[in-house]
């Protein structure tokens, strides 16, 4: 082990604790405390990263983790992933489709017109980047009047309750393969229980990727994006949305909703590949969901499967294809816990290496003076 | 509304309303439960759409609970709640409401009331989804469609 065991300092650690506490309160006396409903509104993508990394979709303690942890996305989804260590699994739900999906958002860069239509929701996708200064100042009573006046005139009667899948289209013309009748394995791969021992099944890279560090999903999807690989996708389908969880009612059986899940869903056409079985060719898909609104986390992870699927499949040819490069880097937990235990003491382990380097001096003089 | 979809409906609202309405029954009904009532987490299961593979998209609060409510006059009934939340107490709430639906217990009334309150709360939130849908339907063109004139 490289760090030591250290004694003392326990009135400096409360201490540390205390000015951690204080600086969140130091902007004014006549500042409030803030609430998890506002965390949960107000910065709803911030939320919505950390309760995808975290792993538990509870909106209350991911906002209670953001608010502790002063904004700080690792720190935060840490703090939830130790809540979840805490507690007894209850229940499993049967595989769960979107296509219940109460969507707010649904887009596709592949088609212009897809069954049902686009919708763009909420989205930065087309604003300026310019910085909007009205919100410097931004009045109480202008900040509800949004909430006031959005529903004038808005005709709902045309939208419907759920909408189907960009990709059955795809499949109905013969574009995409078949969808085996059978799954490849029943049972999906749990890595909140098993370790990843490679070679992992696919399952296991799907919830690897959904619970990962956005940053790091990205960076490597990007290097495949960049050249270092060669999905080049389309992206079939976004969908934004509420799937709604169920459960059987713990008397009459029958399947009970019990609470919905925000999720953001991305299926992408990649590269088209002939069928090793002879079969005619048909695009290849990836495909990536997560907790929350998180767009570029569920594309990243899109590309990512697609890219793993083909280094699962032969030899990858990239970092982004080889699964136990991708799958044991993207974790922010682990990644942060590694990076961030090069501050604890290593004052034996640094003190040997000085004790070398003098010695390997030492060496190197008197060479130079047998010279 | 069938029973399974009460809980949906009574979690829309505040969730003041169900305590009270729950505080509102005689205190001397007995409840007692017939399972272990349990706070932890279930795991949502996924099945995604590129080839049906199920896989852990990761996990959620959950609370259970059994009783039966036995009323000062002997009528008795069974309710059971399973809920996204992590307190107990919602729980026993939801599985309270179930019993006294199912039973026809005194005061059923109320809490068809607020089942009704909470479907139209459900309602109103599809609304606004679908609102947020209604106000965003785009139908891009190609510029060499439309004379070059953005549409």
């Amino acid at each position: 082990m490289a760090y030591v065991a250290i004694k003392g300092g326990a009135q400096a650690i409360e201490g540390s604790k205390l000015v951690y506490d204080y600086l969140r309160s130091r902007q004014a006396e006549d500042s409030q405390p803030l609430d998890t409903s506002t965390i949960e509104n107000q910065l709803r993508l911030l939320h919505s990263r950390v309760i995808s990394e975290g792993g538990v979709y509870h909106p209350q303690l991911a906002s209670l983790a953001i608010k502790q942890a002063q904004g700080d996305t690792l720190e935060a989804a840490f703090a939830l992933r130790a809540y979840r260590s805490t507690m007894p699994r209850l229940a499993e739900t049967e595989a769960l489709d979107s296509s219940r999906m109460r969507i707010t958002r649904r887009i596709s860069s592949a088609f212009k017109d897809i069954p049902g239509g686009q919708m763009l929701g909420a989205t930065t996708d087309y604003h300026l980047r310019l910085m909007r200064m009205e919100l410097l100042n931004e009045s109480p009573e202008a900040f509800m009047a949004i909430s006031r006046s959005w529903f004038e005139g808005c005709d709902v009667g045309q939208i419907p309750d759920t909408f189907p899948k960009v990709l059955d289209g795809l499949r109905q013309q013969g574009l995409l393969a078949e969808t085996p009748a059978q799954p490849q394995q029943d049972q999906p791969f749990d890595i909140t229980r098993e370790p990843l021992i490679f070679p992992v099944p696919r399952s296991a890279a799907l919830a690897t990727m959904t619970r990962s560090e956005q940053g790091s999903l990205l960076a490597l999807a990007y290097s495949n994006m960049r050249g270092y690989g060669d999905v080049h996708p389309t992206v079939a389908e976004l969908r934004v949305g509420f799937v709604p969880v169920m459960l059987p009612h713990p008397i009459s059986g029958k399947p009970m909703e019990i609470g919905e899940v925000e999720i953001t869903e991305c299926e992408v056409v990649a590269m088209y590949e002939s069928d090793e079985q002879g079969g005619k060719p048909s695009f290849t898909l990836g495909y990536g969901a997560c907790f929350g609104h998180n767009e570029v986390k569920a594309i990243s992870m899109a590309i990512l499967d697609r890219s793993l699927q083909k280094g699962m499949q032969g030899t990858p040819s990239n970092p982004s294809e080889d699964p136990e490069f991708v799958l044991l880097h993207i974790d922010g937990i682990d990644s942060m816990g590694f990076c961030t235990h090069y501050k604890m003491p290593h004052y034996v382990t640094f003190q040997s290496d000085m004790d070398r380097l003098r010695a390997t001096q030492n060496k190197h003089a008197a060479e130079d003076q047998n010279s | 509304m069938t029973r399974e979809e009460w809980v949906s409906a009574l979690t829309a609202l505040p969730e003041k309303r169900l305590t009270e309405l729950v505080k509102g029954f005689p205190a001397d009904w007995k409840v007692q439960p017939t399972t272990l009532p349990q706070v932890g987490l279930g795991m949502m299961k996924m099945k995604e759409s590129a080839f049906n593979e199920s896989f852990y998209l990761g996990e959620f609060p959950l609370a259970s609970c059994t009783v039966t409510v036995t009323t000062d006059s002997g009528e008795c009934a069974a309710g059971g709640a399973l809920v996204m939340d992590d307190r107990m107490e919602r729980a026993e709430q939801l599985a309270v409401c179930d019993a006294v639906m199912t039973g026809r217990l005194p005061g059923w009334q109320k809490v068809e009331a607020l089942l009704q309150e909470g479907s139209a709360r459900r309602e109103q939130i599809s609304r606004e989804r679908k609102a947020m849908l209604a106000r965003t339907k785009v139908d891009f063109s190609l510029l060499e469609d439309v004379g070059g004139e953005d549409a």
